[in-house]
């Protein structure tokens, strides 16, 4: 009824209107709806365009009037709820009744999902490249800090490892593996935050030792700002960020605001962290006893440890004449004084919101987070505004703005590793001399005089001991601190240039300008209560330096999408031009000799004198085109291509431009007509190919020509130097890769299921630190293009789509695990040769091999046998007077008793004798030849390590390394199970790594007993007389043993499974709620990283291997364990 | 469709600040700001400078300053390693030990040829810096050229001295396309050419650098701290030494000799000492302008702290100088000293050998000192003092020696230069050196006597030999006088010509001085090479190093049969990427060997 009212209300203005048939200057009316009248109703004047160009509010009667530009605009009523008109300016009163919009029916919206990365904004189902990825709803409510936590075991072929466990580190990533052998090129995948490349400067810094910088970057997002996270894995995907991209590409997409009611969450996350404890270390007294006997064995000296010589062991009292004693009675736990529980707490606000012009989403996070190690305190304030604002249908301009500051305070020691070493029977606070209680100052070990040194005969802690700060006093006094400011402010311009749907050809033109600041400060004292040293051997160290960083990028991106008149075909191209800029400076300023006691006056240039002073200057600058297209035949036959060309500043003239090209497609079997009766239980079925290149430049400016610099003075006279070979041809690295992927998709997406095989192969591989003949006055030059190597793997994932649905319960799952091989197909000989290390034949020593069609990592040492029961002189003595043959057989019946004894064996195992009948001692590395290599040993004894003498030429020596297996994994990837039942939600994350090898270093110091570092339990169970079985060889000092050699003592298997993550999520009924005014609370607790399943005996099992070398432990903080409470609320 | 020609406009807008940008080529080509560009270098005569002193200051670099002093002196019977202390550089006492392998760092070699390719740097460029920059002449230039000629060619002597066949290029390296495996030059070859270069550029050389009004400018320390006219004639005289071409060698000698004496006349004639002044000097040093104690005081030794610590002595030609006080200005301290001989705190890993110390305490059979200077001779104070139990190498770890000689037994009391702050000069030639190797020149030109000669042809030979002999004589008994801690010298505290006069018991006499005098400073082992070299055995080195403490005998017999042996062997690293390089046969490489192997 109401609706033929309004219809003939209508014509009859229309006839109105057409009798006054003259320009209209303004429009006036009555809103209305339903209710009533309507008061703060919209009216605009709208262009061609759609742009606004005029607007008015209609009053508390509905009442409005409008001027009108120019009468060929359109006139606009909208309010917010109901349905907006658009009408023509064709008359000057409009009264209206607006319908509302939730009257209408339902009507079913097709809308493709779409790529959101750098490239084409490609249909989801179209994309023909290998990528992967999540969206972090997954992780909403996890105790992690940083994205690459959460991603570890998520994405297949994507290895991550955490560098250590204190705050702020980073972790070592690779993708498919690396695609470099050298260090100075940085082998971590790209990382691109909503198309924005973080540009920090990082000339003259070894790449892989910058990990922490680098992934400062991945610290600087709260993870609690990102909507997803893609990885593009293949050439294909990667084409278009060319050079950048060579190690792969994550692309994080922020959340920005949605349409609606202004909403504010709030978030508060409590962390509580512990570290795993590793192995168990001695306590004072068996510490001391290990000692004397260390010092006891290598000249069997019972003086060698008494207390005139080590008085600091012998457990002396104030009659002893040895003014420290007291100190020396302890049983102090180090590792438990320098750990505590950690404490994390994350705070984030978000206000999201926006109506039909403008969206935004403001964040604001605080985090304060305390170490697992005393003293280590980090506080984060993060802030990113994004903004959206629709000036027209046509335009859309967009700003985000990001801040962070970090403020760091480190700890100035590795205090850990200080608290493994240091000797137990040393009190931590310096104990009363009379009484022998605590006093409030630290006790720092103190140095001998030269004249005590002579009277003790030398000073066997000089090396270790006395240089070890005492961690806890570290902690406490020393001051380290870095603090960063990042800002990164962005403006972005869309403009719709042609047709605004699917019917009309389109062309949109993106421009953005983007900037990065990055300011850093590091501060630095170290007391001179920490140290005893004198005053004159500069005390009181401090330190003071700053760096910022100002990156400049602009894009520009033309997009056309024509429309054809056969739906059939879909086209879309792409042109890009980018261009980069940046600068840096950073100055620094050293001194010593602070008037400071205490730490009040902590800064160097407070009165003390100035040790050094340096700054440095540096920019860079790059320009990028990309062209890329994508076509698709009825939605089922894809082709994609993109080339792109990079300019740099690294090379010279000749080779500053690299192209990078790619091709990929996609053939969607399950749509071709004669699948259709696989569906619905096949959805999908699609193989795609894809071929791309592209390349990696070197990390350093100016190669291409001769630079000289500054060099020392020589009396008066100013002085410089060359400082470089000119690199007169060096080319850009390029990596060819090949890629099939196979995505299979059953019932209606319910269970995703991807395959990948590749083959990349990089040629003209940079190689940093190529070594020259030095006769030319240098020993290396940086760069050198060389060498050939290749990845192949293949990886495989599963996710699913509400799997299981009963009722109110729902599961999902997801599974990957990938794998992949490299090897080294082409190497100059020289450089093969350069990058094989020497065998030194010291203990500890590792040993790098890289051989041509072998992947590297490969771990080289010696079979262990055990521990030598008998000393070589019982045997000696015993056979003394016998026969060849009596020998012989006494030997058969010493070894069918289990017995072991340090003598040459032949290869049927009968003993070797020498000249009278005399057994042939084991021996290290002997040589015949009088060059006097090693006289020291006189051969292995009783209670040293047994290795295996392969080719039973009675001496161990390079000859019996053997291959004792890789660092590479042969499978790594996790899974994960999501339950979920009403309002509760129960989710778990698994990973692992298979079939890797580590070289336990930690564990090889902490059973040496070489030195006087503080052990491991282990070595009570050493070798202490004839006839005792056991692995662990007797404690010798010094170097005069080869107990530690690298063998497969040591070498241990790496596979691991480590529950990353279980959490239980509750949110309760919002219509609890209402009457409090909130619309959700959710409570969420987790568990992060609970367990690992391990055979690995060290602390974990996560242990990075970065190029050529094999993966070693060197007993780094492990990553902490940690218990998570959580609660969000929306208001 | 007026909105769509609109749009196009704005394309062709688009595209035109696009290709606006891209159209600078320039935007990709970007300058250094802390360092300079070879495009923008070499333009005026202060580049030159720079990259000269460039050359000195690497030569005073920690690396190539501890190689000098370990190829010249760890291997010889002057040095032992100091207790424990040694065990902070296995390296070198492995080199004490005789087990010299290719992996040894000492045998690297880059600062060297880093000096080298500096020289070769500037001579490529110089001459372009004088057709543009009009202050530089070309006396500047041929100056320039002299110098670093000297400097370069100083550097290769001290490798064929290490290491006998050493790659060998006057081109310097600039570009990585150019071919670096160059094989190693012969030892004659590589001496001639440095002949060759010097005798070509020694008259373009610097003969005085201009001094002070009031002589406390730092430019007062060029005439000793640069290369002059007479450290070109010094190394002149030594590469003849060398050569066996001793009629050369005496001519440059007596040349360093005689401009050191007008220098000292000079000097003389404005500071116009007295008569009794000139007539104790004369008595003791004759008209050779050493540096002399105060010689009517009992204190002696200073002598010694004024050549090393105080440095720019009238009687040094050519020295390494360093900051006096390092500490404070931040310039180089001499650290290779301090960490080899010692310093305040700092225990050396090197101290005077057993040998040495027994030769000291020994009244009578001396091998190193003789027995006629009883106790007193200075050195025994000045180089290592046997007597001391913080053994230092006085003679460059000390700031102030001073022997009180009152008694008949003198007593030596040291200031021991800090651990940072020690800034003894590095000789590399001073005039006692050039008097010696003159002395040696003389003593090999004589002719010896043997059992096949007749009575006849050994007077001939007597008379031929006798001014030879006495000019000998008197050029080592200066060097001898100068040291003894004696007031007033009589005939029967100095020693007596009868004692010396035969060839070989002058030869013996004038190494012997030689070898207590340059002791330390990283002479005696290229001595003792020299010595092989001219002799074609080892006999000398045999002896010498059988004198050590920690060599095992029996070893040192074989291993020195071999003339290969008395050099260094190339380093792992450098035969790696220099196939071309022969490895020395007498070292192993130090890698992968076998029991059965070498059996």
């Amino acid at each position: 009824m109401r609706r033929i009212k309004f219809i003939i209300m209508s014509m009859a203005l229309l006839f109105a209107m057409t009798a006054g048939a003259q320009t209209i200057t303004s429009v006036h009316g009555t809103l209305s709806d339903d209710m009533g009248p309507l008061m703060g109703a919209t009216v605009c004047e709208i262009d061609g365009n759609g742009r606004i160009i005029n607007s008015a509010i209609t009053d508390l009667n509905g009442n409005f009037t409008m001027k009108v530009k120019n009468p060929k605009d359109k006139i606009r009523f909208s309010y917010v709820g109901l349905k907006t008109q658009t009408l023509p300016i064709n008359k000057t009163t409009y009264n209206l009744t607006l319908s509302s919009a939730t009257q209408i029916k339902e009507v079913v919206v097709k809308s493709k999902k779409r790529a959101t990365g750098n490239g084409l904004p490609i249909p989801e189902r179209e994309i023909s490249s290998a990528t992967q990825t999540i969206s972090t709803k997954e992780f909403e409510g996890l105790g992690i800090t940083s994205i690459d936590e959460a991603l570890q075991g998520r994405i297949a072929g994507l290895d991550i490892i955490s560098n250590s466990g204190n705050l702020g580190s980073g972790s070592t990533m690779r993708l498919r593996g690396a695609s470099s052998l050298s260090s100075l090129t940085d082998s971590n995948p790209l990382i691109v935050v909503d198309g924005n490349i973080r540009e920090v400067n990082l000339d003259g810094f070894d790449m892989a030792g910058a990990n922490d910088e680098k992934f400062a970057e991945l610290l600087n997002i709260n993870p609690e700002d990102i909507a997803s996270i893609t990885v593009l894995k293949d050439a294909a995907a990667t084409a278009v960020y060319g050079s950048q991209g060579g190690n792969g590409v994550i692309e994080l997409t922020t959340k920005r605001g949605v349409r609606g009611k202004p909403k504010v969450t709030y978030s508060l996350k409590l962390t509580g962290t512990y570290q795993p404890e590793g192995y168990d270390l001695l306590s004072g007294d068996d510490y001391t006893m290990m000692l004397k006997e260390a010092y006891f064995n290598p000249r069997q000296d019972d003086n060698a440890s008494d207390k005139e010589r080590i008085p600091e062991i012998n457990y002396l009292d104030d009659t002893d004449n040895f003014t420290e004693w007291r100190q020396y009675r302890d049983n102090t736990d180090w590792r438990d004084a320098v750990t505590q529980w950690g404490l994390r707490q994350n705070h984030y606000v978000t206000i999201s919101g926006g109506g039909e012009k403008a969206n935004f989403r403001i964040g604001a996070g605080y985090d304060h987070e305390k170490g697992t190690m005393i003293e280590q305190v980090l506080n984060r304030f993060s802030t990113r505004v994004n903004l959206d604002y629709t000036v027209s249908e046509r335009i859309r301009v967009s700003t985000n703005f990001s801040l962070t500051y970090t403020k760091n305070d480190q700890n100035s020691d590795d205090l850990l590793s200080i608290a493994l070493k240091k000797m137990p029977n040393l009190s931590i606070y310096e104990k009363d001399p009379v009484t022998g209680e605590n006093t409030d100052s630290y006790y720092t070990v103190l140095q001998l005089t030269e004249a005590e040194k002579a009277a003790r005969g030398g000073d066997v802690f000089a090396g270790d001991q006395r240089n070890y700060v005492n961690p806890v006093a570290s902690a406490y006094l020393a001051k380290k601190q870095h603090r960063s400011y990042d800002m990164n402010p962005e403006l972005i311009i869309n403009y719709n240039l042609l047709g605004l749907d699917e019917d009309h050809w389109q062309l949109s033109w993106r421009g953005s300008v983007y900037m990065n600041i990055a300011n850093h400060y590091n501060d630095s004292f170290y007391p001179q209560e920490l140290v005893s040293k004198k005053w004159e051997d500069k005390v009181n160290l401090s330190g003071a330096s700053s760096s910022k960083s100002v990156s400049f990028n602009t894009k520009h991106t033309l997009t056309l999408t024509p429309a054809f008149t056969n739906k059939d075909h879909s086209l879309m191209m792409m042109g890009r031009f980018e261009l980069t800029s940046g600068n840096s400076s950073s100055q620094s300023t050293d001194g010593y000799g602070l008037p400071s006691s205490g730490g009040v006056i902590v800064s160097p240039s407070a009165g003390g004198l100035i040790s050094g002073m340096s700054s440095g200057y540096s920019q860079w600058r790059s320009m990028y085109y990309t062209f890329s297209m994508h076509y698709a035949f009825k939605g089922r036959y894809v082709i994609d291509a993109t080339l792109r060309a990079d300019g740099t500043t690294k090379f010279g003239p000749d080779s500053r431009w690299g192209y990078f090209p790619s091709v990929s497609a996609k053939w969607i079997i399950s749509d071709e007509p004669w699948m259709q009766w696989a569906k619905p239980t096949l959805s999908m079925l699609a193989i795609r190919p894809s071929w791309g290149r592209v390349g990696n430049q070197p990390s350093q400016n100016y190669l291409y020509t001769s630079k000289y610099g500054s060099t020392t003075r020589y009396i008066d006279m100013a002085a410089m130097k060359p400082l470089n070979i000119r690199l007169s041809d060096l080319k850009w690295q390029r990596v060819t890769s090949y890629n099939l992927g196979l995505d299979i998709h059953f019932f209606d997406e319910k269970l995703n299921l991807t395959i990948e095989g590749y083959q990349s192969t990089t040629t003209d591989m940079l190689m940093g630190g190529f070594r020259i003949p030095s006769n030319t006055g240098f020993t290396t030059v940086p760069y050198h293009n060389n060498g050939k190597m290749r990845n192949t793997g293949w990886e495989f994932h599963i996710n699913t789509n509400q799997l299981v649905k009963a009722g109110k319960f729902t599961m999902d799952m997801n599974v990957n695990f990938g794998n992949n091989r490299n090897e080294i197909l082409e190497m100059d000989p020289y450089i093969l040769e350069n990058k094989n290390s020497v065998y030194g034949y010291a203990n500890g020593e590792t040993l790098t091999r890289v051989q041509l069609h072998n992947p590297f990592g490969a771990i080289y040492g010696f079979k262990y046998l055990g521990v030598y029961q008998y000393n070589y002189n019982t045997v000696k003595n015993a056979v003394e007077g016998m026969t060849k043959d009596e020998i012989y057989a006494w030997w058969r019946e010493f070894t069918a008793q289990g017995k072991t004894a340090p003598v040459a064996v032949n290869a049927d195992g009968d003993i070797v004798l020498e000249g009278n009948n005399v057994p042939k001692r084991m021996m290290y590395d002997y040589r015949s030849d009088d060059t006097g290599h090693d006289g020291s040993f006189p051969g292995f004894n009783g209670g040293d390590a047994i290795y295996a003498d392969l080719n039973n030429d009675g001496q161990i020596n390079a000859l019996d390394i053997t291959y004792l297996g890789s660092s590479l994994p042969k499978l790594t990837g996790g899974f994960g199970f999501t339950f979920s039942y009403g309002a509760w939600r129960l989710s778990t994350q698994f990973t692992y790594r298979v079939g890797n090898k580590i070289i336990n270093k930690a564990r090889l110091s902490a059973e040496a007993m070489t030195g006087n570092d503080n052990q491991s339990q282990a070595v009570n169970y050493r070798w202490r007389q004839e006839g005792d079985v056991t692995v662990i060889p007797r404690a010798m000092n010094g170097n005069t043993n080869f107990n530690t050699l690298i063998s497969d003592r040591f070498v241990e298997d790496g596979s691991y499974l480590r529950m990353s993550y279980a959490q239980l999520n509750y949110s309760i009924n919002k219509k609890h709620l209402t009457w409090i005014g909130l619309n959700r609370i959710s409570f969420y607790g987790s568990v992060n990283n609970p367990f690992v399943l391990t055979k690995y005996s060290g602390v974990d099992p996560d242990i990075a291997f970065g190029g050529e070398s094999p993966a070693i432990d060197w007993a780094q903080t492990p990553r902490s364990r940690s218990f998570t409470l959580g609660v969000t609320v929306d208001f | 469709m007026k909105i769509m020609k609109k749009n196009y406009y704005h394309i062709i807008c688009a595209i035109c600040v696009i290709c606006g940008f891209s159209s600078c080529a320039d935007f990709l080509e970007i300058k250094p700001q802390s360092e300079i560009i070879l495009e923008d270098f070499w333009n005026e005569k202060a580049d030159v400078d720079n990259v000269v002193a460039g050359c000195y200051s690497l030569l005073q670099d920690d690396g190539v300053r501890r190689r000098m002093m370990i190829w010249g002196e760890a291997r010889s019977e002057n040095v032992m390693a100091n207790g424990v202390a040694i065990n902070g550089d296995v390296d070198l006492h492995n080199i004490l030990k005789e087990n010299i392998t290719a992996m040894n760092k000492y045998t690297t070699w880059n600062g060297f040829y880093d000096v080298i390719n500096r020289c070769n740097t500037v001579l490529k460029y110089a001459p372009e810096v004088a057709a543009k920059d009009p202050a530089y002449t070309t006396g500047d230039l041929n100056a320039t050229i002299a110098e670093v000629t000297a400097l370069r060619s100083l550097c290769y002597f001290y490798l064929i001295r290490a290491f006998r066949d050493v790659p060998f290029s006057r081109e310097a390296f600039t570009d990585d396309n150019q071919t670096m495996d160059l094989p190693a030059t012969p030892f004659g070859t590589v001496l001639d050419y440095l002949i060759e270069d010097l005798e070509a550029v020694q008259d373009g050389a610097v003969k005085r650098y201009p001094e002070s009004e009031n002589g406390s400018s730092d430019k007062d320390r060029y005439q000793t701290g640069r290369i002059t006219q007479d450290a070109i004639h010094a190394m002149l005289c030594e590469l003849y030494l060398w050569k066996g071409d001793y009629d050369n060698c005496i001519r440059y000698a007596d040349l360093v000799i005689k401009s050191k004496q007008d220098m000292e006349e000079e000097k003389e004639q404005r500071r116009r000492s007295s008569a009794e002044t000139k007539a104790l000097v004369k008595l003791r040093l004759g008209d050779y302008p050493l540096v002399y104690d105060n010689l009517t005081s009992t204190t002696f030794g200073e002598a010694y702290s004024e050549i090393f610590a105080t440095g720019s002595s009238k009687e040094t030609v050519f020295e390494l100088s360093y900051d006096k006080s390092p500490s404070q200005s931040g310039l180089p301290a001499n650290s290779a000293v301090v960490s080899l001989y010692g310093g305040s705190t700092r225990t050396p890993l090197l101290v005077g050998s057993k040998y040495l110390k027994e030769d000291i305490e020994a009244t009578s059979q001396r091998t190193v000192y003789e027995d006629a200077n009883k106790k007193l001779d200075a050195r025994m104070y000045t180089n290592c003092d046997a007597t001391s139990d913080a053994p230092r190498i006085r003679k460059m770890a000390s700031s102030r020696i001073s022997i009180n000689a009152s008694t008949s037994s003198p007593k030596a009391d040291y200031n021991t230069y800090a651990d940072n702050n020690n800034s003894s000069s590095w000789i590399f030639y001073r005039l006692p050196d050039i008097m010696l190797m003159k002395a040696e020149a003389l003593c090999e030109k004589m002719r010896s006597t043997n059992e096949e000669t007749t009575a006849e042809e050994d007077s001939i030979i007597a008379a031929y030999n006798k001014p030879l002999l006495e000019k000998a004589f008197e050029l080592a008994n200066v060097v001898n006088k100068r040291s003894i801690c004696k007031k007033d010298l009589t005939g029967a505290d100095t020693l007596q010509f009868a004692n010396y006069a035969s060839k070989d018991l002058m030869t013996k006499f004038v190494k012997r001085e030689r070898q207590r005098e340059l002791m330390y400073e990283g002479k005696r082992w290229f001595d003792l090479v020299r010595y092989s070299l001219r002799a074609g055995n080892t006999d000398e080195v045999i002896e010498a190093v059988g004198h050590r403490e920690d060599v095992n005998k029996g070893f040192v017999q074989n291993f020195f049969k071999k003339m290969d042996a008395i050099f260094w062997p190339y380093n792992i690293d450098e035969m790696k990427v220099n196939r071309n390089l022969v490895p020395n046969p007498s070292f192993s490489s130090g890698e992968n060997s076998s029991y059965e192997k070498t059996n």
